[in-house]
């Protein structure tokens, strides 16, 4: 990752959202997004200029812009339809982002677009994060990583964060090593990330 | 095995490439289904042998054309219901609600600096008269302001009529029982009509009271009764120690109504007169 100071930036052409750009590079606010408070916060996974991504609820491609900065190709899901339109803008202005449109929980929409990945990527709000992760395995490569991005409030609002995130670290573990567990305070609250490794 | 990926059939003798155009391609691609436990990921270089490209660049690159143009499809389809453009006229016209009370209340509060007689307290003064006066009494930006306040009030209720118009058009079950103005407001607090007819019935009473819902959800404070059903007659006019029970049957009919109107898309008469007959019932107070 590359660093000015103690300031997270990418490599890359700027204006994608309106951020800042410092000495010529993108500033990538951890407060916008929960990719880069990550790595802020000191975790998560290196991203280098020959792994291959499945980001998983792009939304409007702001992290996801960011993260092509540094990789060879992101493969985009989102399934609403508005900021689709967005995220098919940034996918025309770098060349290295394939936006698909489909659902996360539903791979086998977009499998036949699919190849092995280093890197699961998913920020989704929905109930079922884990089930969803765990049906997106299939295309991340044995000794890959996932990165979830649990969305506590997301899962259940009545329940308390942590029982939630417990409950979701034992999901994972069924099939992945859980390498990492952190909350993103104080970027962003009850949103806790998850880093897991694929057996090899 | 045969692999069917988006640039042609792949399996152990070989692979048929589906072409190059990226048009064709997304064609072909949105009609492949693949079971996940067979599935293999593609590896690019497969696509290279099969004649489909050259290079890696060539292969992102007509990937990403295909997907975008499958993409665009999935949007514009997404974008076809009539429910998609109402819920966006609806909103329009509640933000509309929004800017020309502001706007009225700072036009006042500046009026009444100008002129120390005027006070719209105590008062019953309409907005649109007061308009009109400040319009009158006052000079320069002032009454500008005022003249435009006005033409968005007239935009306003234009827009209402539209929406209700569109609302019975589209949802005219859920319309016919709640008026069109509320059913185009559950409509866009659902965020479409396919979303609303999945609602049960409870979840429909409280659209709207989302604040009062969570934190009755997250400890201690009284369960809303009613969400923006309220703004119905039948709900507000209740005798409070009905009204939850009002509040609970209409949303129950809403609920069956709003899945008429998804998957019949037409006015069932005898199902609203019975829901009609029911809601009323449920507005008697036990003696």
């Amino acid at each position: 990752m590359k660093w000015l100071g103690n300031v997270l930036v990418s490599p890359g052409e700027g204006g994608v959202y309106g951020e800042r750009t410092l000495e010529g590079y993108r500033v990538w606010d951890p407060y916008r997004s929960k990719l880069a408070a990550l790595y802020t916060l000191g975790g998560g996974i290196e991203l280098t200029p020959e792994i291959r991504v499945l980001y998983l609820g792009a939304a409007n491609g702001t992290t996801a812009s960011h993260v092509a900065d540094y990789v060879e190709t992101v493969y985009a899901v989102e399934f609403a339809p508005r900021p689709m339109q967005d995220l098919l803008e940034v996918a025309r202005r770098r060349r290295n982002i394939i936006p698909i449109m489909a659902d996360a929980s539903r791979p086998e929409e977009y499998a036949p677009f699919m190849e092995a990945v280093d890197l699961v990527y998913q920020d989704v709000a929905q109930p079922n994060q884990v089930e969803i992760a765990e049906r997106n395995l299939a295309f991340l490569k044995p000794g890959g990583h996932l990165i979830l991005m649990l969305k506590t409030r997301s899962v259940d609002v009545r329940r308390d964060p942590a029982e939630v995130l417990a409950e979701a670290r034992a999901g994972l573990e069924r099939r992945l090593d859980v390498a990492d567990v952190r909350w993103l305070d104080p970027y962003h609250q009850d949103h806790a990330a998850i880093v897991c490794s694929r057996r090899g | 095995m045969l692999q069917r990926y988006w640039f042609g059939d792949v399996d152990e003798v070989g692979c048929r490439a589906a072409g190059t155009d990226p048009a064709a391609l997304a064609e072909r691609a949105a009609a492949l289904r693949t079971g996940m436990d067979s599935f293999v990921p593609i590896d690019w270089e497969t696509a290279r042998d099969c004649g489909v490209v050259r290079t890696r660049e060539e292969y992102v690159d007509l990937l990403r054309s295909v997907c975008t143009t499958l993409a665009r499809k999935k949007i514009a389809l997404s974008y076809q219901g009539r429910d998609v453009e109402l819920l966006q006229m609806v909103r329009m016209l509640d933000e509309l609600d929004n800017v020309i009370n502001l706007l009225s209340e700072r036009a006042a509060e500046w009026y009444q600096v100008t002129n120390p007689s005027f006070s719209r307290k105590y008062r019953s003064l309409p907005a649109k008269k007061m308009l009109g006066i400040i319009r009158k009494g006052a000079r320069g930006g002032l009454s500008d302001a005022a003249e435009e306040i006005d033409r968005l009030a007239g935009t306003r209720s234009r827009l209402m009529r539209e929406v209700s118009a569109r609302a019975d058009e589209v949802m005219p079950n859920t319309s016919a029982l709640i008026g069109g103005l509320v059913a185009a407001r559950l409509l866009s607090k659902a965020g479409g009509l396919p979303a609303l007819a999945r609602m049960p019935g409870s979840t429909i009473q409280v659209l709207g009271s989302e604040r009062a819902l969570f934190s009755h959800l997250r400890g201690g404070t009284p369960p809303p009764k009613h969400g923006i059903i309220f703004q119905h007659r039948r709900v507000h006019n209740a005798p409070k120690p009905v009204r939850g029970r009002v509040a609970r049957v209409l949303a129950a009919k809403l609920a069956i109504a709003a899945r008429l109107d998804y998957y019949r898309g037409e006015a069932v008469p005898e199902f609203l007169k019975d829901a009609q007959a029911r809601i009323d019932e449920a507005g008697v107070e036990a003696s």
